[in-house]
């Protein structure tokens, strides 16, 4: 059974008949795997995993078919429960470490916050076991970062303090909400490694998101893509990003200048990601798709875990004809 | 070719108050940068933040003057310029900035944010500048309807198209962008790039293209010049420094950047460390505490600035790398 299991989850904002922001979406994540979810903005990744940790307050409302995590619904839990799954089992490490940090506390009572509420570790334990954190994210002088606030901290830096919080409840699954996004290229390299070895080490599930299929590549071994609220291909990742299926995949490879070295212009998707106005009828990407038949102006195609290819698309790219 | 930009030991440093009794430190944020640009090309600016790319493009567009060092504009030297002469530099220098949320007025329409170049640098009338206006916006892919808009009607990749529109109304001869593309989704990211390709060849303006990102930079620049903590590390056409980095700085960023197509052969280089506190450098080369080849000569002497080969590097030990 997997970690993590989602089936349906569709999230709004308003009533019942709004635009969903994360809409049908289904998703397994096994222990100890790595899981990239990529689109672009907008496209609700990070509202997906805002829904599973109970974020999303009022006007926001989520239904699923299926909200399971190590067994339990998260949907059931009350807040109270909730907060000890949370946090403990379930941690995030967010996009800008400056902001995720308080600034009002040091970096050693921040940790050890975490290891109070969770592990009911208190005084002199609590203060080793944060400091082995510290050394444990490569926090050189750990020592003395122990009673340093953030602002002292360089960006890399705090992202590691931000890790070793989210790792000190031992939890089951990270999910890391593009946590190099606001880092330099060398550190960014540095924060990934420290996430991988982490989860290897731990054997903990990671779910990655991002935007930056390069990073994906990588590191995940299993990718999904995420276009408008919904899940239009899942995929292993060497074949993903060599053969994708969804006609968007495509797209948003080709438009990395990666692929385009020696070419005088990118290759580009016209227009932009349709609005909470303008979603139109069929498939959401066929005002887009270069591929675009009557059929998908009229019909959305579904995402079918039994059909032969995981993407959502009637006319899939890349099929070996049966 | 004509030479339309050309900087000389290009120096700007800041004092930074430490305190009510303490002296002023000095912060060199930029350090003797020397390069020419001719027109109708393209020099990218890369490096980590805080290497003084940023310094770099306010010197180039007169908002802050250098501290030493002479800078040439269509042939005309910016120091101890006239006020009539200043006026005419600020024309042919225009600069696109990074975020195009902050870099708009919110409370002016498009059409009037396009048109206030014009209504301060020419004679034009009110219909002739609508005129342009018009023309500029069909160029970069705007609607006429849009003239009446304001910014917050836009999408981010809209916004960068007016930003870029702006500057583009009175057809500099040099075009500072200031990481153009770091806030736009990846397939927005492509569609902004290739109006940058297009306009440049429509209006033959040399740019100064500053990035982080390596993939981005391959594929708009001619030239290539990698920063570090103010100093230049390494320029050169961007062949040669793509198919063989010689500084270890430049070998670093290439390597420690994402690809989508990993090349599992390649061996990793992984730098330690982060970017010393730049009120406090390292003595010697400001590189050498991260790099892996430094040696007792690096800590003491500060590597010139050297011709090798078609480019400048700035490492003792470069030719090893050939």
């Amino acid at each position: 059974m997997s970690l993590l299991q989602i089936d349906n989850l569709n999230v709004r904002f308003g009533d019942a008949n709004a635009v969903p922001v994360v809409d049908g979406l289904d998703l397994a994540v096994d222990a100890g795997e790595i899981l990239a979810i990529v689109g672009e903005s907008g496209s609700g990744k990070s509202v997906t995993m805002m829904a599973l940790m109970g974020l999303i307050d009022a006007p926001g409302r989520i239904t699923a078919d299926t909200l399971r995590f190590a067994g339990t619904d998260m949907l059931k839990l009350s807040a109270r429960q909730r907060r000890k799954v949370v946090g403990k089992d379930i941690a995030m490490v967010f996009q800008d470490p400056m902001t995720a940090l308080n600034p009002s506390f040091t970096v050693g009572y921040q940790i050890e916050e975490v290891l109070r509420q969770h592990l009911g570790l208190k005084g002199k334990a609590a203060r080793q076991r944060a400091l082995e954190l510290l050394q444990k994210v490569e926090i050189p002088a750990a020592e003395s970062r122990l009673d340093a606030y953030p602002h002292q901290l360089s960006g890399g830096m705090s992202q590691r303090v931000a890790i070793a919080m989210a790792i000190a409840g031992e939890p089951k699954l990270l999910i890391a909400d593009e946590p190099t996004t606001a880092l330099d290229v060398t550190i960014q390299a540095q924060i990934m490694e420290l996430l991988v070895n982490l989860q290897k080490e731990r054997n903990m599930a990671l779910i990655l998101i991002t935007h930056d299929l390069a990073v994906v590549a990588e590191t995940a071994r299993r990718v999904c893509v995420m276009y408008a609220g919904q899940a239009v291909e899942v995929g292993q990742v060497p074949e993903l990003f060599e053969v994708p299926a969804h006609p968007y995949s495509e797209a948003l490879l080709a438009a990395i200048p990666e692929h385009s070295i020696g070419a005088e212009r990118l290759a580009t998707l016209p227009g932009i990601v349709p609005g909470r106005y303008d979603r139109p009828q069929g498939c959401l990407l066929s005002p887009r798709c270069p591929y675009v038949q009557e059929h998908c102006r009229r019909q959305r195609p579904a995402l079918d875990p039994k059909a032969h290819s995981l993407a959502r698309c009637f006319y899939p790219l890349n099929q070996e004809v049966a | 070719m004509t030479v339309v930009l050309s900087a000389r030991e290009l120096t700007r440093h800041y004092e930074v108050s430490r305190g009510l009794f303490k002296g002023h430190a000095l912060v060199r944020a930029l350090n003797g940068v020397t390069f020419e640009l001719e027109a109708g090309k393209t020099l990218a600016v890369v490096g980590e933040s805080g290497c003084g790319k940023s310094t770099l493009a306010r010197a180039l567009t007169l908002i802050e003057e250098p501290t030493s060092g002479s800078l040439q504009i269509a042939g005309l030297e910016v120091n101890g310029a006239g006020k009539q002469q200043r006026k005419q530099l600020r024309r042919d220098v225009q600069m696109v900035f990074q975020s195009p949320y902050a870099s708009l007025n919110p409370r002016q329409k498009i059409g009037d944010q396009l048109a206030e170049p014009l209504l301060i640098n020419t004679s034009l009338s009110k219909a002739e500048r609508r005129e342009k206006v018009q023309k500029m916006m069909e160029q970069v892919g705007l609607r006429p309807e849009h003239y009446q808009r304001y910014p917050h009607m836009f999408s981010g990749g809209q916004r960068q198209r007016i930003a870029l529109a702006r500057a583009m109304m009175l057809q500099p001869k040099v075009l500072v962008a200031d990481e153009p593309t770091s806030a736009l989704d990846v397939s927005i990211q492509a569609q902004v790039l290739n109006l940058f390709m297009d306009l440049q060849k429509e209006f033959n303006t040399a740019y100064v293209f500053i990035s982080h990102n390596l993939a981005v930079v391959r594929h708009v620049a001619d030239q290539v010049l990698v920063m570090y903590l103010g100093r230049p590390a390494e320029m050169g056409p961007k062949e040669d420094i793509y198919a063989k980095p010689l500084h270890p700085y430049t070998q670093a960023l290439l390597s420690a950047t994402p690809a989508v197509h990993p090349d599992p052969l390649k061996p990793k280089i992984r730098i330690v460390g982060e970017l010393p506190n730049p009120l406090n450098p390292p003595e010697g080369c400001a590189f050498h505490k991260r790099c892996p080849y430094a040696t007792e000569r690096c800590g003491k002497e500060v590597p010139a600035f050297r011709q090798v080969g078609t480019r400048q590097v700035a490492c003792h030990y470069a030719e090893q790398f050939l």
